[in-house]
Formats: C-alpha cells, sequence, structure tokens
C-alpha cells in the first residue's frame, strides 16, 4: 500500500514540476528582462572561476552573454552539474544550456541543439607508466569518464569492451587516474591536456580522437522562434570574426590550448 | 508541457538488466560489510571488556571517530587515501580486484561495526552480573564465562538493534556510489541519464530500496517474537 502512494506521490511531483505550460519562451524571457542561462562553472576555459574577480567567465559564458545581448535582456548564470544539465532545461528551471554540451542522438530526442558553436575532440588520457599508447590498448582495461557525460556513453559505445567506472567531477576522475584505480580517463581534449600538464604522475593523451562532438546550446523542444534567434546570432557571430575573437580570447594563442578555430557554424546533423 | 509517467520507459531490456546488476551489487555489498562488522563488533567489545585501560581508551576512539565523521567522509579516506600509503604491488592488487567494492566495504563494515559494538556492550550491560561472578565461581575463565554464559544471553537481548543497525548499513551502501561501486543508486543515475526519465528511475529505485528494507523489518519483528522478547 505505502508504495503505491509514494509512486502515486513520485507522479504528482513530477507533474506539478513540469506542469509550467510556456506559450512562447522568446516573449517571456523579454518580458522577465534577463535570460537564465545554465553553465557549468567548473570546466576551464568555457565557464570557470576567476581567480581574482571569482566571476564565472569564459567561451560559453561569453556566448551566452551575446544571446542576452541580441534578445536586449540581462544575462542571469545557473551553475549546475554534468549530469542534471537535461532535467534542469526541461524543467524550466534554465532557459539555455552553454555547458559543454555535446550532441548525442539520444539528447537530441528530448531536446533542441542550436548551431555547433564549438567542435570537441573527444580523447583518452592514460598514466606513461600504464604502457597504453592505442586506442586499441584499451580494451577490456577500465576507463573513466564524468557521469552523465558524452564521453561516458563515447565509451560504452566505441570500446565496448572497456568497463566503465564514473565520477561526479573531474577532480576524483583525475584522482582515480593518477591512482592507477582506472586505466584511462575520457574527455575533451582540452581538459585532457590540461590535466596532464598539472599532474605529477607523467601522463599522455592518446595522439588519435576516440570521437569528434560538435556542441550545441541547449533548448527546450518546440521553442521555435527562440531557436531562430539563437541560431541567428550564432552565425551572425560567425559571420561577423566576432567568434572568432570569443574563441581567441579563452583558446587561441598566448592561452595554454593555443588551438585555432577549424570548423563551421552549421546545424548539427546526427 | 505535461509529464507523462512512464515506468515503461525505464523496465525495459537493457535498462531493467542494470537495475538488477545494481540490486546484486547492493545486496554483496550489504552482506559483505554486514560479515565485517558483526566480527569486528564483536572483538571490539570483547577487547573493550579487558580490565587495561588504554585498551578501553582505543575502542571509545574507535568508536567515536566513526560515530562523528560523515560516512562519506569515510569512504573516501578509505578509497583515496588509505591505497595510497601501501606499497606499490598492494595498490596494483587492489585496483586489479575490484578496489572500490573492496574499500567501500570495509569502509562501511568498520562504521558500522563501531554502533553493532555499543549494541551489543549494552546487551552485556544489561546483564547481571551475579551471572558473569557465577560462571567464574564454577570454574569458567574468563573467555569461558563470557562465551558460554554471557554473550549467548546479551546477543539475544542485542538483536533487535543489530537489525536496525543492518538496516541503516544496507541504506548506507548507495553512499558508495560516490567511488564508483555499480550499486543500485549509481546505475538509477545511469538509467537517468541515457532516459532522462528522473522521476522513474528514482521511483523504481525507491520502491526496490523499500521492498528490501521492509523485509529486514519483517525480520526484525518475526526475531523479537521467535526470541520472547519482551515488547515494551
Amino acid at each position: 500500500m505505502k508504495l503505491f502512494s509514494v509512486l502515486g506521490l513520485t507522479a504528482v511531483l513530477a507533474a506539478g514540476l513540469c506542469g509550467t505550460a510556456q506559450a512562447d519562451q522568446l516573449a517571456d524571457i523579454k518580458a522577465r528582462g534577463k535570460l537564465i542561462c545554465g553553465t557549468l562553472g567548473t570546466a576551464e576555459p568555457f565557464s570557470f572561476q576567476h581567480p581574482q574577480t571569482r566571476q564565472i567567465v569564459g567561451y560559453d559564458v561569453d556566448i551566452c552573454q551575446k544571446v542576452a545581448d541580441a534578445l536586449g535582456v540581462s544575462l542571469e548564470l545557473k551553475g549546475i552539474a554534468v549530469e542534471a544539465r537535461i532535467p534542469e532545461l526541461l524543467q524550466g528551471r534554465v532557459d539555455i544550456l552553454a555547458a559543454n554540451l555535446g550532441y548525442t542522438p539520444e539528447r537530441a530526442q528530448q531536446i533542441d541543439f542550436s548551431h555547433s558553436y564549438f567542435v570537441s575532440q573527444q580523447k583518452l588520457l592514460t598514466t606513461k607508466d600504464s604502457g597504453i599508447t592505442t586506442l586499441e590498448g584499451l580494451a577490456g582495461k577500465k576507463v573513466t569518464a564524468i557521469k552523465g557525460s558524452s564521453s561516458e556513453q563515447g565509451v560504452r559505445r566505441l570500446i565496448p569492451t572497456a568497463e566503465t567506472v564514473t565520477f561526479q567531477d573531474t577532480s576524483s576522475a583525475f584522482l582515480a587516474l593518477a591512482q592507477d584505480k582506472v586505466d584511462a580517463f575520457c574527455g575533451s581534449e582540452l581538459i585532457l591536456v590540461k590535466l596532464a600538464k598539472q599532474s605529477k604522475v607523467p601522463m599522455l593523451v592518446i595522439e588519435k580522437s576516440l570521437f569528434v562532438e560538435p556542441w550545441g546550446l541547449g533548448l527546450r523542444k518546440g521553442e521555435t522562434a527562440f531557436k531562430e534567434q539563437v541560431n541567428g546570432v550564432l552565425s551572425k557571430l560567425a559571420s561577423s570574426g566576432e567568434l572568432d575573437t570569443i574563441f581567441g580570447k579563452w583558446l587561441g594563442e598566448g592561452t595554454a590550448f593555443n588551438i585555432k578555430r577549424d570548423y563551421k557554424v552549421e546545424e548539427i546533423k546526427s | 508541457m505535461g509529464y507523462v509517467f512512464d515506468l515503461g520507459s525505464v523496465l525495459n531490456g537493457k535498462y531493467l538488466d542494470w537495475f538488477l546488476i545494481g540490486l546484486a551489487t547492493t545486496l554483496a555489498l550489504t552482506v559483505a560489510a554486514w560479515c565485517l562488522a558483526m566480527a569486528m563488533g564483536i572483538i571490539l567489545t570483547l577487547v573493550r571488556m579487558i580490565p587495561f585501560p588504554p585498551l578501553g581508551w582505543f575502542v571509545a576512539l574507535y568508536v567515536e571517530y566513526h560515530r562523528n565523521v560523515p560516512l562519506l567522509v569515510q569512504i573516501f579516506v578509505w578509497y583515496f587515501g588509505v591505497p595510497s600509503l601501501l606499497p606499490r604491488p598492494a595498490r596494483q592488487w587492489i585496483n586489479a580486484h575490484h578496489g572500490e567494492f573492496l574499500l567501500a566495504a570495509i569502509a562501511l563494515g568498520l562504521a558500522a561495526a563501531a554502533y553493532v559494538a555499543e549494541d551489543i556492550r549494552s546487551g552485556i550491560r544489561s546483564i547481571p552480573k551475579a551471572q558473569y561472578e557465577s560462571a567464574r565461581s564454577i570454574g569458567f575463565g574468563y573467555l569461558g564465562a563470557m562465551g558460554y554464559v554471557v554473550l549467548p544471553q546479551a546477543l539475544r537481548i542485542a538483536v533487535p538493534p543489530l537489525i536496525n543497525q543492518t538496516l541503516l548499513l544496507f541504506k548506507n551502501t548507495s553512499l558508495a556510489m560516490a567511488i564508483g561501486v555499480g550499486e543500485l543508486t549509481y546505475r538509477t543515475r545511469e538509467v537517468e541519464s541515457y532516459t532522462f526519465k528522473t522521476f522513474e528511475a528514482f521511483a523504481v529505485a525507491t520502491a526496490i530500496y523499500l521492498a528490501i528494507s521492509f523485509g529486514i523489518m519483517a525480520l526484525g519483528s518475526w526475531s523479537g517474537h521467535r526470541l520472547k522478547l519482551e515488547t515494551r
């Protein structure tokens, strides 16, 4: 009996939380005068705490700022955990996601993706002691990734024989690798390169990418007006050269990453 | 956008398997930690009763540490801390033999042992001192008097609180997800991150946890009847 009431309660809660019907998000945001953007706040250089100002800054934050500017509203950032990204968006707690959100077909069934504003190389980090230098060497090994990340799903899909062990955040996953609890760590190349540099244990990033993943801004399904507006902003940023400026500021020459933008801003096709 | 509550979406093929694997791991972790907790709890109790004060202080310190430090912190200490103090071959052995499960079982078991020791001690203190003295006077040594006369009676009284500890231990196993043990909560999060069906996934997990907790509670009340303990 108790069991049924628990299930019933859960259903009621679910209905209550998600029952906030929205006619047109774009109008709502403009009426409210601010855009609420969900971002990680723990992923340099995309969104992280600036050491001096303590503000959350980064590439993702700047992109969101441009969207807010184009709508003529102010920007409010909300920090969210990796695995909470999509639920937070679906439950209407944020308007848009700029949170290292890689495109996967499973996610595209739940939410809409804007045009790609970044493309990430998903690679693997191993310790030099392990002697693993190729992707083939990972068959049957333990590979870690961040819980709820596309890296986790990628490992399962592309290295089916590997055992995946997930952790809540980058630091736990990295510590597990440094202490030989796992054989490799799958993540975005930028994060891995930085970790390998900082690591006291000698590490290497395997040359070949496991997969390439376009990132989009996450939007609720069916908000066509809002989506068109966001895509318009992204295309304009690319054609006017502003995107290169923002990209250069966080990822280009003079930064720890030193990479060039070699991708187009376009619709993501699965 | 109304929310459609659809249990079927998380109870098919792959996802059902994940729940079942998670449940099996949760039960295995509970059993392993429980055995350690009982063994260690009895040892702690016996050590505490040896009339040599420093031993008593040691046990008191042990109990206070495990009762006052958050269990999640204890689990992290065992997983990320203790192995780094061990020689390299030992570390490699642990990592190669499901270290996360092993270390989680140790952390959960040792923490529960502190409570078990206290419960058994309460049981022993409820046995009149005359029982022990009579046993000694007819020729039993310390261990004999404890093992044949006092402990069997004390453990009987300690059964209900020990069942309660078992229930707490069972629920605490969910914390092991933080170090990558694939138990029920971990698998639930996994199902959730694949299907985005948050409520359904947690409804299933809640139902499973409740069913087992009720089972343990039923065992508790049945054992109370069996042992003819006075109900207050």
